[in-house]
């Protein structure tokens, strides 16, 4: 949470604990809705793809597509073990903030 | 609109030949699925790990709505109030309603 709040933000106990209990409920929702997915067509393992499906279903389609990157990206890291900074590099070099560093 | 940083942050955060570290327990969310329904019997390796991200994307967002609050409060400390209400007023997040009104009307929310 701090990560991407100014250096000043302070984020109380009990923010923290509902934050928590927000993630855990995320993931208990999304996970029966995948699971039914599979139940559906009488598979016993739900894998990353059913979560992918369940995101979108729910209305996280931005997380959704994200995700299916995420897995993909890791498939091949693992499937071939090969260096895909290039890649990712070439998929990221746009961004709409470049902060250059000050001439000296 | 989402901003590019957090598309990038995924994409690269998280890959270095393996998986890089997480920042969710691996264990525990797949516990939690385990949990979710009887129909859960086998989960695959890869799922945790999406989990993991997509969370980081949950927090990430109510975070930033709940500081908006925050600072429209004229206040620096997130509570739980501007949690409660960046999950109410964003419609997503609707499974999440009744958990944030219960902890925020529960004087002493225990942990478990």
């Amino acid at each position: 949470m701090k990560k991407i709040l100014p250096p000043n933000a302070k984020i109380s106990k009990e923010a923290k604990e509902i934050m928590q209990e927000c993630a855990s409920e995320f993931i208990s929702f999304v996970t029966g809705e995948a699971s039914d997915k599979c139940h559906k067509e009488k598979r016993k393992t739900v894998n990353g793809d059913d979560v992918c499906w369940a995101l979108g279903s729910l209305g996280f389609d931005y997380y959704a597509e994200l995700m299916k990157m995420f897995l993909y990206r890791n498939r091949e890291a693992e499937g071939d073990k090969v260096d895909n900074n290039q890649n990712i590099k070439a998929a990221v070099s746009y961004t709409p903030f470049s902060f250059n560093v000050m001439p000296g | 609109m989402k901003p590019a940083g957090t598309y990038s942050g995924i994409l690269s955060g998280g890959i270095s030949g393996r998986t890089g570290p997480h920042l969710l327990p691996l264990a525990r969310i797949k516990k939690i699925m385990k949990k979710s329904s009887d129909d859960v019997k086998m989960i695959s390796g890869e799922a945790p790990i999406v989990f993991s991200k997509a969370c980081e994307l949950l927090i990430e967002e109510i975070t930033k709505r709940a500081w908006n609050i925050t600072v429209q409060g004229k206040r620096r400390t997130i509570c739980k109030e501007d949690v409660a209400s960046a999950v109410i007023t964003t419609d997503t997040f609707d499974f999440l309603v009744n958990l944030v009104l219960d902890s925020a009307n529960s004087q002493d929310s225990p942990r478990p």
